[in-house]
């Protein structure tokens, strides 16, 4: 009598939602480059995701000259200069793995107002003993 | 102390039964998955010609759509409650459903 | 104490690799005793599971510091409550709970549904294969019993993580995570004895019900956490471990609607079990993705050690799912069709496939940045843009086929039929966006959309009861004589609440952030927030401070206070300051931190109709309930049924 139109529901169906995939991401561009303080540089003038660990903090978020970190690579020596404004999350402070979102800038890092935020302090790490 | 009543446990089958006449795990036999099969189809019946009367007296569905469809509904769930109660199950009667693909 | 801990996670384990391998060689040799002994081990492993968990409580409630794990994550000024919270806190505390739920649910299941003999026989061990591998990673890859010399003093609990609500959302979380492993189990059973009747979704209806239940609840419980408490003033930020409990909640959902089509029709046998085995595996890799670090996440970073034993196991349960379904092809064919485009069978398989195709864009933008590091060298990530465009491109047709779906018949409905039932509905939506537009709601499009599909919905569910009180001859008969539909239009009530609530939040939200001395003021959506100045407090385990807030506005004068509090062990953690408006449904929200002495720099979210995503949740598990409700007629008729087709051979 013919076959089901369930089948032709579905390849049209799966069709469709690949052809909405494939338009928003040639407009919309796939993604944000996340990337290490050894690498920026490579990405200068372009928006990008920096994740490093913080080594030194000065100044003031809330104010006109901002506040001024230096991020290393988490597992590396290389170093960046980020100056940012914004709220400072609560777990901010030297030693802690964050992520901000800016652009590389005549060596500096301009992070984008407000777009700090560090990691939660892992529960899945593995256990370490007192000793260790 | 914990171990000992957890292997006991698991042992309790063969301690309970230690020469069973048969240790045979049931199975369905073929007539009885057939008769199965009829009863699942019984009820998916029985519970289409519920729902649709529901429908129309909700109003759901139209006077004209309700005899064009609880003819052959009836007509399906007859032919299986007749199948059942012979036992003949699907090796002897073929039973389509109204929706069911015609080859 | 540790010792015995450790002695009961290897008893356990042994148990659980009886049952997957005497059961398993029991169901394929047919043996009666020794099947019914793989049973029994599988029973036995609950209480032998419980007495570890016992154990690691006692340990985190005496703070024994001996424990490497109550050293972690505990301290000596943590309060009770939040220091036996530890046990789901931590890496393998959280192992432990999830081996728990699992015996729990697995021996109870098993117990419940223990005179399908032939279907148990394999259902056994394959809850055995999954309770193996979480019993094996807790002896001998990751055990929360490991020792060390007494110290001084834990790290303690890092704040955020001290709130009432650790008290319920992990908990939660995993009773519907490990749920989802029960329909699984059941189903791979069912394929592995060839038993592709419907007995396998009797069995496990109830169980999809519940764990889809405290998937939902678990995951707007957190949402409201991250609310009160992270203080960016949202509560769902698309991080990869959100998703990873929303993509196995959106498999589920679709499973439990296509699993109504099966049972009413006889169809979608293949598709109701690629559902259950994606549900399944979504809910492992989302355990995986926690606790790897390959995915940067705020939730965690750190890579662990046993991210590659997750990836295998879960790797083993994809081919697994694959090859049992493959292998059962023939038996799983049907003949029945799907008569027409327009019929209810039709609306749940557009609903499925636009679940599922929202699940998996969700799942590409969670996998996104390890795919571009293997394949371009280069990590990138997709945010909020791509996950919002998305839950448009799919959300908004699965909103409005949530109204259309009731609207319609079985097997097939007259565009006549469905004309009469269509248009008060439809009314209703196109007169609600036409007030909207006037109003100046047009600002976003999406959110007049959801407002305007959201209208059509309710006035069909609302129709829906009316029509049927009619026909019933009162509300609560209809309801007890059709608890799954009617249960089902109140958990759409609920979704419908929730997207008003999520428009109105966050497409009609206004925020505004400034840096203000005492007697400054800050404005926003119509409120004039005037800083007064800054006040001390102090608690059992930190000090801080708030900032006092004098709000006016929209008629009303109320006093909001955020600050920060300061644990000496753990940390600092903001306090945001909520106002709830019970006219308009909507909240000010506000947080503060210090600028410069006396100076905060103050953030104001105002968030119109966000409560009703609250409120949402309350009528959630309503509908759930009530669809869930035992009906004395349908179980004499079920157990019938199976009672005469579960005849032994020969007799």
């Amino acid at each position: 009598m013919g076959s089901s139109p369930a089948r032709l529901v579905i390849a049209l169906s799966v069709a469709a939602a690949l052809a909405v995939f494939v338009v928003y991401t040639a407009l919309a561009g796939a993604g944000v480059p996340q990337i290490l303080p050894s690498k920026v540089h490579h990405y200068a003038g372009k928006d990008v995701i920096l994740v490093g660990t913080v080594v030194a903090t000065r100044g003031d978020a809330h104010t006109a000259a901002g506040m001024h970190l230096v991020l290393r690579d988490p597992s590396g020596r290389a170093r960046v200069p980020v100056v940012y404004h914004g709220s400072v999350p609560d777990l901010y402070k030297v030693g802690r793995v964050v992520v901000v979102n800016g652009k590389l800038t005549d060596g500096r890092f301009l992070a984008d107002k407000g777009s700090l935020s560090t990691k939660c302090p892992s529960k899945y790490t593995p256990a370490k003993s007192s000793k260790a | 102390m914990l171990a000992v009543i957890a292997v006991v446990f698991v042992a309790r089958p063969f301690l309970r039964d230690p020469s069973p006449a048969s240790d045979r795990l049931d199975e369905l036999a073929p007539e009885a998955r057939e008769r199965l099969a009829l009863a699942e189809e019984r009820d998916r019946a029985l519970a289409a010609l519920k729902e649709l009367e529901f429908d129309h007296r909700t109003g759901k569905i139209s006077d004209e759509d309700y005899r064009s469809q609880v003819g052959p509904l009836r007509r399906r769930a007859a032919e299986v409650l007749r199948a059942l109660e012979h036992g003949e199950g699907a090796r002897h009667e073929r039973v389509p459903d109204p929706g069911e693909r015609v080859p | 104490m540790a010792y015995l801990g450790r002695a009961a996670l290897l008893l356990a384990f042994g148990l659980v690799a009886y049952a997957l391998v005497a059961g398993s060689y029991a169901a394929w040799k047919r043996r009666r005793r020794l099947a019914h002994s793989a049973q029994n081990a599988l029973l036995a492993a609950f209480p032998v599971t419980l007495v570890a968990a016992v154990l690691l409580l006692v340990a985190l409630g005496r703070r024994d510091m001996t424990f490497v794990y109550v050293w972690q994550h505990t301290s000596h000024e943590l309060p009770l409550g939040y220091a036996l919270s530890a046990f789901w806190g931590g890496q393998e505390g959280s192992l432990l709970l999830w081996l728990l739920v699992l015996t729990g649910y697995a021996g109870l299941a098993v117990w419940l549904n223990r005179r399908s003999r032939e279907l148990i026989a394999w259902t056994v061990p394959v809850f055995g294969l999954v309770a193996c591998f979480f019993a094996f990673m807790l002896c001998f890859v990751s055990s929360p019993f490991n020792v060390q010399p007494a110290a001084g003093d834990g790290q303690g609990m890092v704040p955020s993580l001290q709130n009432p609500y650790m008290l319920a959302h992990p908990p939660l979380l995993y009773l519907g995570y490990v749920g989802l492993t029960v329909p699984f189990a059941f189903a791979m059973g069912a394929l592995l004895s060839g038993r592709t009747d419907e007995r396998w979704i009797v069995a496990t209806r109830r169980w999809t019900l519940a764990a889809w239940t405290f998937l939902g609840v678990g995951q707007l419980i957190g949402a409201h956490w991250a609310y009160v408490e992270i203080g960016w003033g949202g509560y769902y930020a698309w991080d990869p471990v959100e998703n990873a409990a929303l993509m196995p909640w959106l498999a589920a959902t679709a499973f439990l609607h296509s699993v109504m089509i099966q049972e009413k029709r006889g169809m979608l046998k293949v598709w109701n079990m690629v559902l259950v085995a994606l549900a399944f595996n979504l809910s492992l890799f989302g355990t995986f993705l926690t606790r790897s670090g390959v995915i940067d996440s705020i939730h965690s970073f750190a890579k662990s050690s046993i991210g590659g034993w997750f990836l295998a196991f879960l790797s083993l349960m994809v081919v697994l799912s694959i090859v049992l379904i493959r292998w059962r092809l023939p038996l799983l064919r049907t003949k029945t069709r799907l008569e027409s485009l327009v019929s209810r069978e039709a609306t749940f398989l557009y609903n499925n496939l636009l679940l599922v195709a929202l699940a998996l864009t969700i799942l590409w933008g969670v996998l996104y940045p390890i795919l571009s590091d293997a394949v371009r060298g280069e990590t990138r990530s997709v945010s909020k843009p791509y996950y919002d465009f998305f839950l448009h491109t799919f959300g908004l047709p699965l909103l409005l086929l949530m109204g259309l779906g009731p609207l319609v018949a079985w097997r097939k409905a007259s565009l006549r039929s469905l004309g009469k039932t269509f248009v008060a509905p439809f009314a209703a939506a196109v007169a609600t966006g036409a007030v909207l537009l006037a109003l100046g709601f047009g600002s976003s499009w999406p959110g007049l959309l959801a407002y305007t599909f959201s209208a059509f919905v309710g006035a069909s569910i609302v129709f829906e009861f009316v029509r049927g009180r009619a026909a019933a001859g009162g509300v609560f008969r209809l309801i007890a004589r059709n608890r799954r539909r009617y249960g089902g239009y109140v958990v759409h009530a609920a979704v419908v609440l929730l997207a008003i609530g999520i428009a109105g939040s966050s497409a009609y939200q206004t925020q505004r952030e400034r840096v203000l001395k005492p007697g400054q003021s800050i404005e926003a959506a119509g409120y004039t927030l005037r800083y007064s100045g800054l006040k001390g407090v102090k608690g059992p385990n930190y000090t801080g401070f708030r900032a006092l807030l004098a709000v006016s506005g929209h008629g009303e004068r109320f006093n909001l206070s955020p600050g920060e509090n300061n644990y000496p062990i753990e940390g600092q953690s903001n306090e945001a300051s909520i106002y709830h408006d019970p006219h308009s449904l909507g909240d000010v929200f506000t947080t503060a931190q210090i600028a410069k002495g006396n100076s905060i720099d103050v953030k104001v979210f105002v968030k119109p109709l966000i409560n009703l995503i609250w409120v949402a949740g309350f009528v959630f598990v309503a509908g759930a309930l009530i669809a869930m409700w035992p009906d004395a007629v349908e179980q004499r008729r079920l157990a019938a049924r199976y009672a005469a087709g579960a005849a032994p051979a020969g007799i």
